[in-house]
């Protein structure tokens, strides 16, 4: 094997696995930037991939799927929204709720449409000038899909909102310290219900890329613990929407290396080395200074209510 | 004179100590309830337990479409539970005896040890279990077996290969993957003595996404044609994303997921087991004190299993010519073409008599030790033991012996 084909395969499949993981992150960076720790990430995927892959199944139109599932999992994350914020309850257990409502719902609703392959999945696209440059192109160009791509747009574009725009440093005071931006004349409990749709919605679309574009059917529970992932990948990225890029296709690499890597090193070994990544870097994050620095949101699953302290 | 005290005046912990044994009275008083043996020839209530979803359109869905035809039948009633963790078996079966259940059935390897605790915990209940080899005199063990299909499915791979490299995205890398995975390597070679069979596993019956990453893992090595064991028809979709050749695995179900590119499939009638085994304890031949013995190890024999791309069809028309037009250079049948061998094979197995086992000697694995002497067979303890890889697999093999 060339190393070139050895890149290529690497980084094309670290793309395709890297999306979901990609958009359920920059989504719950926003939430929980807000304040708000949502664990609802595997329950609003999997109702996110349920719904996309039964709307493409009947209209034949994946996108609008796509549509669907960022709907119905914004929709979702509504619930814990209200539970988090207007009732201020614990964070914890209505995620976690959340989690396992979403899994059983999918899976019940999900009987009819079992074993129906989907005909009309998201379309490979490739970008044609840059999908020439030697090595990189194939890589990066070729036979990907819009989501992809969309993905790492919104990487980008989310990171700016964050960090350079006022809206993000409004959500980012709230996520600090509420009572503070409170006496500043924002609404805090708007915006952590606007965060949490955002983390909801594209929570649901990765759930959609799932279903409708990375392995176009719909089994029941298909996500298969990728939500639990996307929690720590939020952590590792120290709440920032590109290192969260970085996370989420660092994680995907490892995933796909573990296969590759089979005829050298023990399957075993290889199949925990994504995780094993996932907790050295979350043992190496909660040491007490370095979360000072790096800024977990001090207000994170604290609920607020003013004149409380 | 003190009046005898009322019950909600007598201490707490009397009151509890009493409320305590009244339930364990009646708790012991439904179980002896529930520990009826079953009668011959009375209505019957059968209850599944099953690893995975039924909609994994694997081996679960496989049992329970077994199931359905079990309810067909006039004196049988079944319950099922889905989704239950190896090791967590039990107390389901609890549940199911709770429920009613004459005979449960087990449909997971790593059920073994649940469910001989239940066999030995409800004496005068049957049970059976999947793939297993612990028994007792009311614990029976079944299994349907696909290594005969898989030495059919490899001389067909054998045969089609481009590369010369066949793909084999392995669950667990215990005896009965292995076993598959050398019978489909065996086949292979029988055909083209250049074919390599790469393998990579998953560690997991039922895991979509490791499914895919690992056929994506073996495409970039250069495969071309993929067999499986893994519950879902992922390696059969993103094997014919790259337009590539694929087995499905318990059924023709697969075959609707990429209709060019299975070619044929390793496919299952649990039902033949169960209607079997069922109408033998409604005739009272086997109760729960006799079944100690009865191992099924069915084959292609009693219709148990047999190569399917769609229902009805073996191998997929598309690729009968291309098999037709490549000659084999067998050393008992001289020059023969695949499409022939195989059907000459099939007819060999399905036969009463077998007069062909694709485990006959000699045998090599990789290794260069000789498994199997000229002359000999495997027996089925042999065959649900083994660890050892056949000649030309290559990649992991975890638990190989020197």
């Amino acid at each position: 094997m060339t190393w070139e084909s050895w890149i290529v395969a690497t980084v094309s499949r670290t793309l395709a696995y890297g999306t979901p993981l990609l958009l359920a992150t920059l989504g719950e960076i926003y939430a929980e930037r807000s304040g708000v720790l949502n664990l609802g990430v595997e329950g609003m995927m999997v109702v996110g991939a349920l719904s996309a892959f039964a709307v493409a199944y009947t209209t034949g139109n994946p996108w609008l799927g796509v549509l669907v599932s960022a709907a119905v999992g914004g929709a979702f994350s509504l619930i814990h929204a209200f539970a988090s914020v207007t009732l201020r309850a614990n964070q914890v257990v209505s995620g976690l709720a959340l989690t396992m409502l979403g899994l059983g719902l999918s899976g019940v609703l999900g009987r009819r449409w079992e074993g129906w392959p989907l005909l009309t999945p998201v379309k490979e696209v490739s970008v044609p000038v840059l999908g020439k440059i030697p090595v990189l192109g194939p890589a990066l160009f070729e036979g990907q899909n819009l989501l992809v791509y969309v993905g790492m747009a919104l990487a980008v574009v989310l990171w700016f909102v964050l960090y350079k725009t006022r809206i993000g440093i409004t959500i980012r005071s709230v996520g600090e310290d509420p009572a503070t931006a409170d006496s500043l004349g924002v609404n805090v409990s708007r915006v952590r219900y606007l965060c949490v749709l955002v983390g909801g919605i594209l929570a649901g679309v990765a759930g959609g890329y799932l279903s409708v574009a990375y392995r176009p059917s719909w089994t029941d529970g298909m996500t298969a613990g990728m939500g639990w992932i996307v929690i720590a990948l939020t952590i590792f990225a120290f709440w920032n929407p590109l290192l969260g890029m970085v996370g989420a296709y660092f994680f995907a690499m490892l995933f796909h290396l573990s296969f590759r890597l089979q005829a050298w090193l023990a399957p075993e070994l290889l199949k925990t080395m994504p995780y094993v990544f996932a907790i050295v870097v979350l043992v190496l994050v909660s040491k007490g200074t370095l979360q000072k620095r790096m800024g977990a949101p001090s207000a994170l699953t604290i609920p607020y209510s003013r004149g409380e302290d | 004179m003190a009046h005898k005290p009322r019950f909600k005046e007598v201490n707490v912990l009397k009151r509890s100590l009493f409320v305590l044994a009244l339930f364990g009275l009646l708790a012991s008083v439904s179980t002896f309830a529930l520990a009826e043996e079953y009668v011959p020839g009375t209505p019957m209530k059968v209850g599944f337990i099953y690893v995975g979803p039924i909609g994994d359109y694997g081996w679960t869905y496989a049992h329970n479409v077994a199931r359905e035809a079990v309810e067909a039948l006039p004196w049988a009633e079944t319950v099922y539970v889905e989704n239950v963790a190896e090791g967590e078996e039990e107390a389901f079966i609890d549940d199911l005896i709770t429920l009613g259940c004459d005979v449960v059935l087990t449909t997971s390897f790593g059920f073994m040890d649940g469910t001989v605790d239940a066999a030995l915990k409800h004496p005068d209940k049957i049970f059976g279990h999947a793939s297993g080899f612990k028994r007792a005199p009311n614990l029976m063990t079944y299994m349907a077996d696909f290594y005969q299909v898989y030495y059919l499915n490899g001389i067909v791979a054998g045969a089609l290969t481009k590369t010369n490299k066949l793909g084999y995205v392995g669950a667990f890398p215990i005896p009965e993957v292995k076993r598959h995975l050398n019978a489909w390597a065996m086949g292979a070679k029988a055909a083209n003595p250049d074919a390599e069979v790469h393998v990579r596993w998953i560690e997991a019956w039922f895991d979509p996404g490791a499914a895919a990453e690992a056929t994506e893992a073996l495409i970039a090595e250069g495969c071309d044609v993929f067999a499986f064991t893994e519950d879902s028809p992922t390696v059969v979709q993103v094997a014919a994303q790259s337009d590539l050749m694929s087995f499905g695995h318990y059924g023709s179900q697969m075959y609707t997921f990429a209709p060019d590119y299975v070619v044929s499939g390793q496919a299952i009638d649990w039902a033949a087991i169960y209607v079997d085994f069922l109408t033998k304890v409604y005739e009272g031949e086997y109760t729960a004190h006799n079944i100690q013995n009865v191992d099924y190890w069915w084959l292609m024999t009693q219709g148990a299993v047999y190569p399917e791309a769609s229902p009805g069809v073996a191998i997929n028309p598309l690729y009968i010519d291309a098999l037709k037009a490549y000659m084999i250079d067998d050393p008992v049948y001289g020059a023969i073409s695949a499409y022939d061998l195989h059907n000459l094979r099939f007819a060999q197995f399905a036969d009463p008599g077998v007069t062909f086992d694709p485990f006959q000697g000699p045998i090599y694995d990789r290794k260069g030790n000789l498994q199997v002497p000229e002359g000999f067979l495997l027996t089925v303890d042999s065959l649900i033991t083994l660890e050892w890889a056949f000649e030309n697999v290559v990649g992991p093999w975890p638990g190989e012996p020197d």
